[in-house]
Parts: structure tokens; sequence; C-alpha cells
């Protein structure tokens, strides 16, 4: 969907991005991380030409971007930022409708879509249609941005820290709502963070960047598994490396069938295995029972195998 | 939400109709207030303005006025927008430079200036006031694009914007409260320059004042004044209407 040739970039005397090549697969969740100066946020606006490349090719959906004026190859592409920038003196909807309306859809299909987005982003239309942005939360702000992002039903979605700036019961939901989302739409989303937790809780693949060069790639779990290097291993943390490892793993792979005495709390067999610890941890037991969705028991879930 | 911020608007509006009634209402009564003019000021022969009609003269000052004012608006939200952007950056200091020199001279001053080169009448006072009504709108319309907010920038750039559909659609509006401003100041400051316009034989309310200061008579001054303030009161609350017209999403009304 997006692939980066030979790509560098600098600005001034400062070689900002040396020489990039990496491809990114249509579906896939990609996240760029790396400590501030890594390149991650250049990177990311070098594909919607918001920064232009020095040298190399950059295409998109098989075509060099610079082959499409800017606005068209950006009204194909989504883009939310940590700062959200909703315009404010647009109601919700206008500002969601952005982009169609600069594509030219008729009013009925542009009244479809806000429904559409809002209930995606879980906005009670009702509520917010008409609000102004300074009348929301910061992450109500950034669901109305997101929203915004997806109204075009652009082929890629581009995010710069869009959950930098929220407190962390809200970017915890996000989060969640990303995951969702990235799994109702399949959209390639290209996503930019600091925040390793972040990176291994949304990724399908992390792409791990320092001074503008990938020191790494892989998919989450073979980042914890098997982390190339010595910067990678302290980008991981020492302290808790270990919840990380369990934050990629699942309930489900490592239960036992058999039912015994329920306590109250239980987990899903979709939940990640620091939850799971977490809640033995509260509830002063090595066990824990697994319900699935519909509240079923289907399993027990012991210390012994998580540590494992 | 901010329920109070929605109360004032009518206000604001009823206050605007109240003070025209009282404006108009004058202006109609004024022609016959001879007699009021000659028991006040016993010695003068001639106590009542008469070369011309109050209504035309208030018609030739506003028609001065917003003249003036539609060219300064222009020249004023052309040159703040021009230096705003990449091609004008340059500019900048020079629009910034030439608005500060502007201010520190009276309108007076330029309208002394102008006579000599363009003689008398109409002309030397429009091109006055309107070249000293440019100031404040460019000033303001500087400041209101930069006070735009870069995020909002930097989404209607990454949405896919034109240059063009940024300005008018994202950064033009919601610098409109601090140009209108710019507007409300540059239009107050010329309607009194208006009257000091008659000084070169533009017809206008200031007419009666300086034949009045000429001959010694206080009631044509008198009338004259009345006239100008109300006429500056007037416009000035209209503006004070526009202006809460223009910011209503900051009110969060729909």
């Amino acid at each position: 969907m997006i692939q980066f040739r030979g790509i560098s970039k600098s600005f001034g005397d400062t070689l900002v991005v040396p020489d990039l090549n990496l491809t990114i697969a249509r579906g896939e969740f990609c996240v760029l991380i790396g400590p501030s100066g890594s390149g991650k946020s250049t990177i990311l606006k070098m594909i919607n030409r918001l920064v232009e490349h020095t040298t190399g090719e950059i295409d998109f959906a098989g075509e060099p971007i610079r082959s499409f004026p800017p606005e068209v190859l950006r009204r194909r592409i989504g883009y939310a930022i940590q700062s959200v920038g909703l315009f404010p003196h647009w109601t919700v909807e206008a500002n969601i409708a952005t982009v169609p309306r600069l594509l030219g859809w008729d009013s009925a299909r542009i009244e479809a879509r806000i429904t559409d987005l809002l209930r995606l982003l879980n906005l009670d239309a009702a509520r917010f249609r008409a609000a102004y942005p300074h009348q929301l939360s910061g992450g109500q702000q950034q669901r109305v941005g997101v929203a915004r992002a997806l109204a075009a039903d652009p082929d890629v979605l581009l995010m710069d820290e869009p959950f930098g700036a929220l407190d962390p019961i809200t970017r915890d939901s996000l989060q969640a709502e990303m995951t969702r989302i990235h799994a109702e739409t399949g959209k390639t989303i290209v996503f930019v963070t600091h925040d390793m937790d972040e990176a291994l809780r949304l990724a399908s693949r992390v792409v791990i960047l320092d001074k503008g060069r990938i020191v790494q790639t892989a998919s989450p779990r073979d980042i914890l598994n098997a982390p190339a290097n010595e910067f990678v291993r302290a980008f991981l943390g020492k302290d808790d490396y270990g919840l990380k490892l369990l934050s990629v793993e699942t309930v489900g792979n490592r239960m036992r069938a058999e039912i015994s005495a329920m306590a109250e709390d239980s987990v899903l067999p979709d939940d990640n295995l620091r939850l799971a610890l977490s809640r033995m941890v509260v509830l002063k037991s090595d066990r824990i029972g697994v319900r699935d969705a519909t509240g079923e028991p289907v399993g027990t879930l012991f210390l012994s195998d998580v540590v494992s | 939400m901010k329920m109070a911020a929605t109360r004032p608007r009518p206000l604001e509006w009823h206050r605007f109709l109240a003070a025209l009634a009282v404006f108009v209402a004058l202006l109609g009564v004024l022609p016959y207030s001879g007699p009021l003019f000659a028991s006040l000021f016993p010695d003068l022969d001639r106590p009542l303005y008469q070369q011309q009609s109050f209504a035309s003269l208030v018609v030739a000052h506003l028609w001065l006025v917003v003249a003036a004012a539609l060219t300064a608006t222009t020249f004023g939200i052309g040159a703040g927008v021009f230096v705003t952007r990449p091609q004008g950056r340059e500019f900048r200091r020079l629009v910034e430079t030439l608005s500060a020199m502007g201010q520190t001279f009276p309108p007076v001053a330029v309208l002394a200036l102008s006579v000599p080169v363009i003689g008398f009448g109409f002309w030397p006072a429009f091109i006055a006031l309107a070249l000293y009504g440019v100031l404040p709108i460019s000033e303001n319309t500087i400041a209101g694009l930069e006070s735009v907010d870069p995020a909002a920038k930097e989404a209607a750039e990454g949405l896919g914007m034109t240059n063009r559909q940024r300005l008018l659609q994202i950064e033009l509006p919601l610098a409109a409260p601090i140009i209108l401003a710019g507007v409300r100041t540059s239009v107050t400051i010329n309607i009194g320059t208006a009257a000091i316009a008659s000084t070169v034989g533009a017809i206008s309310l200031g007419s009666p004042i300086i034949i009045g200061l000429n001959g010694n008579n206080i009631a044509y001054v008198i009338q004259g004044a009345v006239l100008v303030s109300g006429l500056a009161i007037v416009v000035d609350m209209g503006f004070g209407v526009l202006s809460q017209r223009i910011g209503k999403w900051k009110s969060g009304q729909v």
C-alpha cells in the first residue's frame, strides 16, 4: 500500500532520515516508534506530503506520491494529530464532513456517513452532532478527530501521536476503539507514538526507529521475544519487561479447560495475561476463572501457567 | 453549556435599534429647532444651520466614511493576508513599520498634506480617510490570522484543503472577530476625521462645525457635533451587533 524506496530527508544541512526502505502492506496496523528526534513524525508526514522527501521514491497504491497533486493525495489519506485541530467555528458534523465536502459528495450521502461515523466512534449523535468543539472533552474531541480522518473512507489512515495528550483512562478506551475500528474496517493504519505499551497493544507490526534508521521491524511478540540489540532492549524497559511479555499473550493460549470454583472476577479468553495477572493479585489467588463473552465458564488460568 | 452568553445578543440588537431610532428622531426634529437655539443664543442672527439639510449632511458624511472604509478594508485585509502568506513574508516588516509610523500621524496632518497634492473637495478627504483607515485593519488582519490555532491549520492542510480553501474556510473566518474589531476602530476614527474633512472643502457633518467656528456661531457647532457623535455611537453599536453575530460559535449557539 505504501512503499518507501531509498528515502532520505534533510532539513537544510541536517540529515534526519538517511536511507529508508519500508513497505507497509494493505490492512497493516503499522506503529512507528522511537525517541524524540528519531524521525518518526517526519516519516509519517512524508506519506501525505506535509513534508517533502529529499531523495528516493514513495509509492502510494502503486503510484509515486508525486504523481498526485498534494490535495488529491491527502483527500485519499486520513490524518489525525495529537493536537486534534478541529475547526472551532464548525460544528462536529461540519468538521466530520470536511473531506466529503471537498470531494463534492451530495448532502444525503454526507449525512448518512456522519451518522455511521458517530456510531463507529461511540458518539451520541443527538448530543454531539450540532455541538461545537469547545463544548467537548479532550477524549471526545479526538474521537471526532478520528471520525473526520475516516470520513471519506480513505485507503490509509495516518495518526501522529493521536492519544499522547489524553489522560490514561481516556487513552485506554480510545486504544480499544482503534483496535476495534481496525478490525471492523480493515484500514491500513500508520501510527506514530513514543509509548512502547501503546505500540505493543495496537500494532500488527512495530517499526523501531533511531536517528532516522530502522533498528528493528517485527510483530510485537517477535520484538519482545527477540529484541535486535541493546537499543531495543533498553527501549522495552528493564523493570516491566516481563509484564510487556505478558501483555502480548492471550489467556486463551495458557488456560486449562477444567472449570474450578469460580471467583467473582474472571477474564475473557482474548484478554492478555498481564490483565489476568493483575486480577489474580487483586483476588489474592493463584488462579482465575475464564468466561466467554456470554458469561459461560470455559476454563481456568493458573499462576504457574502464566509464568512458565 | 454557557447559557449566560446567549442572553446579551437580543439585548445588543435592541439597544442598537433604540439608538438608531433616537438618532433618526433627532434628525427629524433638528430642522424645527430654530426657536430653541434662538432662545439659547439670542445674539445670533441665524441660529439654525440651513446651507444644506441635516439629512443630506448625514448622507454625505456616511458616503465619505463608507467609501473610505470599503477601500481601507479591501487594502487592509489584502495587505494582512499577503504578508502572512509564504510569498509575502518578506514584506511583513515593511507593512508593520508603515502601520506604526502611520499611527503616529494625526489625521489632520494627512488631510493637510493631501490638499497641495489633490486640491480641495471630496477626494483629498476620501484619500486621507482611506489611508488612515487602512492601518488598524491591516494590523488586526495580521494579528487575527496569527491567532488561528496552528493545529487547525495543520489539520486543514493534512485533510487536503488547497491554500485558498484554507484561507477562506478556516483562517479568515477564525480571524474575523479580530479583523472586524480593526474595521470598527477604523470606521469610528474616520467618522470623527470626516468631520474635520470639511476644512478641506468636503461636505460632511463637519461643515456646520467648521462654519460655526469661523463665524463664531456656537449653535452651528452644537448642531454638527451632536449629529457626528450620535452617528458615531449608532455605527459603533451596529458593529457591536455584528461582532456578536460573527463570534456566535464561541458561545455555542447553534
